[in-house]
């Protein structure tokens, strides 16, 4: 009897140590790591090309997804202008031009603040409306969301991160659906390791093993945004041949772009690098071993009876520093066989 | 008995505390319901009698859709782009403690841009004004690195070393950070918005980019004769992508 009831003691203390370590395994599962505030947020679409006719409006539905902290939200439009060759843009610190953005969004508009809780997400209506009488021509705007910052009331010193996330809608208003194409090449070059001058024609020279930077510079002279469709072509003097094909990104009205090719190599460009394609953007890099004399042509459209433009460089490789290795160690070798002659 | 109960009451709690919720998305408001023709984050095709849009995000295919001469496109159309534009910062809050003389604090945070298969992006960064006292009588200045040939300005970083050399600046490590941060002893000040100054690119790519992450860390220095107070400023970052 005693030992029945020693038996049903221990069994007792095992199922209450098995319960309390199973209680200890869910506690360290379940909670949560305590993170410092956290800004995350994810919008979709990122980009909007519109050709529209004046007096109408669109209806766009973006989703915005809070991945981080629950925080208060605000949206707003502005207009933004290329910065530079390279894709980047500089937004305008207050609106302005014709076109009129409001939200169809029943408990917020542009300008006011809404709650989105961590992992929520909401669906911003935005209504792009182009009034009659519009002037045709392109317009450039950027949807952002931004996060209101959140001050500390302790008593120490700190700087709070606002964070704001864009994406990019581009109008083109037209009454008739004419776009103004009018491009140019304005740079199709490669990023030598040496150029020179020869009977009055430049020479690109690089060494076999090098990789090919290569520029692609659009022009846009119109009144509208273009895409260059088109591919970049590498032949060699033994007849052999590559192609890239050109991505159609937008160049906008009265801008340049650099225009990027897939497929190309990538290069690892640490900070003190001083490799051409690493001093600045390229186009395309072309790895592979080189020998002799290359041409490089492009050839672009920019849609359905655009006129084509073409460009065309060229460039030379020799093995330099297989050259250099090879008469180094031919020399080591006649030193060597001379110094055991003499002795 | 009492071995299955105590059996049927872990098996309760575990298979609560293991299971995830399921969430449904839900496309509408009191005034709106928007239906989407797959699940997708954003993806589906909308049409009026005025315009089409067809989406390249959460889409396998991409179309474009003309309907009177109209036409409105959405997302890369070339890129199929699944993930959408996503941007992180993991320290919203950056502490820099109390403040000493000639001991420079610094503090960090991670800047990450999410872009799927999608390309071109660009952070940019902007002060609301010089870290300041709440009633901006007392700032202090923003850095311009040790002086002299090592003076550096809102687009030029330069090191960052002397702890008589004062002010408040940000060095940048990791992905897609502009060139002239060589090492983490280079540094610029922050462009300031009430000077009228335009916000720097702290982060960009012209290639394709996939979870890019950078750190910026952050770094003040005061001198002796900086009155004491609680010194605080906003740092606006912008992720946009290209166009």
């Amino acid at each position: 009897m005693q030992n029945k009831n020693l038996k049903l003691k221990v069994k007792k203390i095992f199922i209450f140590i098995l319960f309390f370590l199973l209680l200890f395994i869910l506690f360290f599962y379940k909670t949560k790591k305590n993170y410092a505030q956290q800004f995350s947020l994810s919008l979709s679409p990122p980009l909007i090309e519109t050709i529209i006719k004046p007096g109408k409006s669109i209806l766009i539905a973006y989703t915005l997804i809070n991945y981080g902290d629950p925080t208060i939200l605000t949206a707003k439009v502005l207009p933004f202008e290329p910065k530079n060759n390279f894709g980047q843009i500089k937004i305008k610190e207050e609106f302005e031009g014709p076109i009129r953005f409001i939200l169809d969004n029943a408990n917020f508009n542009l300008g006011q603040d809404f709650f989105l809780k961590t992992n929520d997400r909401e669906q911003i209506l935005l209504r792009i409306r182009v009034p009659e009488k519009t002037p045709e021509g392109d317009y450039y705007y950027t949807l952002l969301v931004n996060s209101q910052p959140q001050l500390s009331q302790e008593e120490k010193s700190a700087s709070f991160a606002k964070a704001t996330i864009g994406s990019n809608i581009l109008i083109t208003v037209t009454q008739t659906g004419k776009i103004d194409i009018k491009p140019k090449i304005a740079i199709f070059d490669v990023l030598p390791r040496l150029r020179f001058s020869f009977l009055g024609k430049t020479i690109n020279f690089f060494d076999s093993t090098d990789l090919i930077p290569l520029v692609l510079i659009v022009e846009n002279k119109g009144n509208n945004l273009i895409k260059p469709e088109g591919n970049i072509i590498l032949k060699g003097n033994l007849n052999e041949k590559a192609e890239f094909i050109i991505l159609p990104q937008n160049i906008l009205s009265q801008s340049q772009r650099l225009v990027s090719a897939t497929p190309s190599a990538t290069i690892n460009c640490p900070s003190s690098s001083k490799i051409n394609a690493c001093k600045n953007p390229v186009s395309l890099i072309i790895s592979g071993f080189f020998l002799g004399f290359y041409q490089l042509s492009t050839s672009l459209v920019f849609g359905e009876n655009s006129p084509q433009i073409s460009a065309s460089t060229s460039f030379f490789a020799f093995p330099i520093k297989i050259f250099f290795a090879l008469i180094f160690i031919i020399l080591i070798t006649i030193f060597i066989i001379r110094k055991f002659k003499d002795e | 008995m009492f071995f299955k109960i105590i059996s049927l009451f872990i098996a309760i709690i575990l298979l609560f505390f293991i299971i995830k919720s399921v969430f449904a998305i839900n496309m509408e408001s009191p005034i709106f319901k928007i239906q989407y023709g797959e699940v997708g984050i954003a993806g589906g095709k909308k049409s009026s009698t005025n315009y089409n849009i067809s989406d390249t995000v959460g889409q396998t295919a991409a179309g474009q859709f003309n309907s009177n001469g109209y036409i409105v496109k959405a997302g890369f159309q070339y890129l199929y782009s699944i993930i959408p534009f996503r941007f992180s910062i993991s320290n919203t809050n950056i502490n820099f403690g109390t403040l000493v003389p000639n001991s420079p604090q610094t503090s960090t945070t991670n800047l990450t841009v999410s872009f799927g298969a999608a390309g071109q992006y660009q952070v940019t960064a902007i002060e609301e004004g010089k870290l300041r006292t709440f009633d901006e009588v007392n700032n202090i200045p923003d850095t311009q690195c040790d002086g002299g040939t090592n003076t550096c300005n809102e687009n030029l970083a330069k090191p960052w070393t002397l702890n008589s050399a004062y002010g408040f600046g940000y060095n940048m490590s990791g992905d897609d950070i502009p060139s002239d941060f060589i090492n983490n002893t280079y540094f610029r000040p922050f462009p300031n918005r009430l000077e009228n100054e335009s916000p720097s690119i702290i982060m960009t790519s012209t290639n394709v980019g996939k979870n890019r992450q950078s750190t910026m860390s952050f770094k003040v220095n005061i001198s002796p004769i900086q009155p004491a107070g609680k010194y605080q400023t906003i740092i606006n970052f912008v992720a946009t992508p290209s166009f």
